[in-house]
C-alpha cells in the first residue's frame, strides 16, 4: 500500500490506476479511454493498445455487465484471504466493452455465467473496493 | 533458391537426457539441481562437457539456475550462453535450434532446476506483483485456469466427468512410471468425490510442486551419428506470442494457442492425424483440454465429449502425457514431457511404451501470453 495526495492507502495497481480507486472512492466506475482512437481500455495501461497513443482520459462507464465467468475459492492461497472463503471471483463484462475482474457479493442463489450484474463501492479499512452484485 | 518452408526440419537431433529423482530434494539450490541432471544428460549422450558449444538455461519460478549460475558449476565457457525466464523446455528447445541454425553453436545443453517445494516458494503471491486483479481475490493459477474452465463448460456444456478424465488418464499413465510422484489410483468416482479447491478445479487437475533438475543436449545429425543413442529429430518449431496479455479479448481462453498450431502443422506439412504421442504441459488440466482443441485433435468446444471417448487413456489411438505430466508425474515446468518424448521415441519407456511411435507433438505456453509446439522424430525426413 502506498499513500495517495489524500493521505489515505491507496490500493494496488501503482500510479497508472490511481484514477480508478479515487473514481471508486467516489461510487464512479471509471476506465481509461483513449483520446486518440476513443477505446476502453482495463486494466489501465499507460498507452493504448489499439493505435499506440500515450494521450487518455479516464471516464466514467456503466457500472454493470455480465458475468463471463466465475470461480469459487474453497482454499486461501493468502494468508488474508483465509476469514474470506469460500468466496467468488467473477470476470465481468462491462456493458461499455472491457472485461474487469471483481469480488461477486453472495446473493440468495449460485451466480451463473450470463448474470447481470451490478457494481458496489465499498470501503474496507478505509480502502475502496468494487463489488458485484447479481442484478 | 527456393524459399524452405521448413529450415530447421532434421537439422537438430536430441541425443542425451537427465533429470534428477523428482520430489523433495531438501537443501539443494535450483543450480545444483540443473547441474546434477547437465552431467546424467552428458553422460547418456556420450558427450564430454569441454564438447559443449552452447548453453540454454531456464530459470526457476525463484529466478534461479540463469547461464551464469549453471556455467560456473558447469566449470564452462562457451561460444554461446542464453537465459529464458520460462522454458517449459520448448523455448529453450527453440533457442538452441535457432544458434544451431545460426551457426553460433553445434553442441548445446538445456538446463532446467527447480526447488519450489523445499524452498517453500508461495504461489499465491500475484508472479509479478499484486495487480488489481489479486485485489478481488484471483490469486494462484487455479483462479485464471478455473475461469477458463467454467465458460467452456457454459459454452459448450462440458462437464467434470469428462474434464476429469484428463487427471484419470494421467494418473492411469503415471502407475506406469517409476518416476512418477502420485501413483496411487484414481478412479473417476474418486476424482469425482475429490473437494473443490478452486471450483471448477479439484486438487487432481492443478500441478504438484515438487523440485528437480532437468537437462537434454542437443547436435548436429553429423556428430549424431557417432553417438551411442538413437537420436531424435526436431522436426519443426513454433511459437506465438500473445503478449497484449489481458487486453486481448477474453484472453483467458488463450485463443493465439490456435496461431501456434497453425504455425506448426503449416511448416511442417504435418496434421494431426500424423501424430503418434501427444506431451501437454499441464500446469492446470485445463491446458490439456483448450490445446487438443485448438492443435485440432477434435474441434472447439468438443474436448469434452472426445476425452470421455478415451483417447488419451492408456489403450488409446492419442496416447497424452505417458509420464503423467505435471498432475501427476512431477511439476519441472513441462520438461520432463520432452523427457518422456524423447524416451517414447528412443524405445526407452519400460512399461508405458507403445508400439514404435515415430511423431511427438510438444505443445506448451508461457501461462497466459505465449504458446510454443515441437515436433520431434525418430526420422531426420519428417516435416521437410
Amino acid at each position: 500500500m502506498t499513500d495517495n495526495e489524500q493521505g489515505t492507502p491507496a490500493p494496488v495497481g501503482g500510479p497508472v490506476a490511481e484514477p480508478f480507486w479515487r473514481a471508486a472512492r467516489e461510487g464512479r466506475l471509471a476506465i481509461q479511454r483513449c483520446d486518440c482512437c476513443q477505446a476502453l481500455r482495463w486494466p489501465p495501461l499507460a498507452g493504448c493498445p489499439e493505435c499506440r497513443s500515450r494521450d487518455t482520459t479516464w471516464t466514467d462507464v456503466e457500472p454493470s455487465g455480465t458475468i463471463w465467468s466465475f470461480v469459487v475459492y474453497h482454499r486461501a492461497f493468502q494468508a488474508e484471504l483465509r476469514a474470506e472463503i469460500p468466496y467468488t471471483v467473477a470476470m465481468v463484462e462491462l456493458n461499455d466493452g472491457p472485461y474487469i475482474v471483481g469480488r461477486l457479493i453472495p446473493g440468495n442463489k449460485p451466480p451463473s455465467v450470463g448474470d447481470r450484474v451490478v457494481a458496489e463501492f465499498v470501503e474496507i479499512d478505509r480502502v475502496p473496493s468494487v463489488r458485484w452484485r447479481v442484478a | 533458391m527456393a524459399i524452405q518452408r521448413n529450415p530447421v526440419s532434421g537439422q537438430v537431433a536430441i541425443v542425451g537426457l537427465g533429470h534428477t529423482a523428482q520430489g523433495e530434494l531438501p537443501g539443494r539450490s535450483a543450480e545444483e539441481n540443473a547441474v546434477d541432471a547437465a552431467l546424467l544428460a552428458l553422460a547418456d549422450s556420450g558427450i564430454e562437457p569441454a564438447e559443449l558449444d552452447g548453453l540454454v538455461a531456464c530459470k526457476s519460478i525463484q529466478g534461479q539456475g540463469n547461464d551464469v549460475s549453471v556455467g560456473r558449476l558447469l566449470g564452462l565457457n562457451l561460444p554461446y550462453a542464453q537465459s529464458l525466464d520460462y522454458g517449459t523446455c520448448n523455448f529453450s528447445l527453440h533457442l538452441a535450434v535457432m544458434a544451431v541454425a545460426a551457426g553460433m553453436a553445434s553442441t548445446v545443453l538445456l538446463t532446467y532446476g527447480a526447488n519450489a517445494r523445499s524452498g517453500k516458494f508461495d504461489f499465491g503471491q500475484p508472479a509479478y506483483g499484486a495487480d488489481m486483479a489479486s485485489a478481488a481475490g484471483l490469486v494462484h493459477i487455479a483462479g485464471r485456469a478455473g475461469l477458463a474452465l467454467q465458460r467452456h463448460k457454459y459454452l459448450y456444456g462440458t462437464t467434470d466427468r469428462q474434464f476429469g478424465m484428463l487427471a484419470v488418464g494421467q494418473r492411469q499413465w503415471a502407475q506406469r512410471n517409476p518416476n512418477a510422484i502420485f501413483r496411487k489410483p484414481l478412479t473417476m468416482d474418486d476424482y469425482l468425490a475429490e473437494p473443490y479447491l478452486v471450483e471448477p478445479l479439484r486438487r487432481p487437475d492443478v500441478t504438484m510442486i515438487s523440485d528437480g533438475g532437468v537437462a537434454l543436449v542437443v547436435t548436429t545429425p553429423e556428430r549424431a551419428r557417432d553417438l551411442p543413442n538413437k537420436p531424435v529429430y526436431v522436426s519443426g518449431i513454433a511459437e506465438h506470442a500473445g503478449v497484449r496479455g489481458e487486453h486481448n479479448p477474453e484472453n483467458l481462453m488463450r485463443p493465439w494457442l490456435r496461431d501456434s498450431a497453425k504455425a506448426i502443422w503449416a511448416s511442417t506439412g504435418l496434421g494431426p492425424c500424423d501424430i503418434d504421442v501427444l506431451y501437454i504441459q499441464d500446469p492446470t488440466a485445463v491446458w490439456s483440454l483448450q490445446m487438443l482443441e485448438y492443435y485440432g485433435f477434435c474441434g472447439i468446444g468438443e474436448g469434452g465429449p472426445f476425452l470421455a471417448e478415451g483417447h488419451t487413456r492408456p489403450g488409446g489411438d492419442l496416447p497424452l502425457n505417458t509420464h503423467g505430466g505435471q498432475l501427476s508425474e512431477s511439476y519441472t515446468w513441462g520438461w520432463m514431457h520432452l523427457v518422456e518424448a524423447v524416451r517414447q521415441l528412443r524405445g526407452q519407456a519400460d512399461e508405458r511404451q507403445l508400439d514404435s511411435p515415430e511423431v511427438a507433438l510438444y505443445c506448451s505456453s508461457h501461462g497466459f501470453v505465449k504458446a510454443a509446439a515441437s515436433i520431434l522424430s525418430t526420422d531426420p525426413g519428417v516435416g521437410t
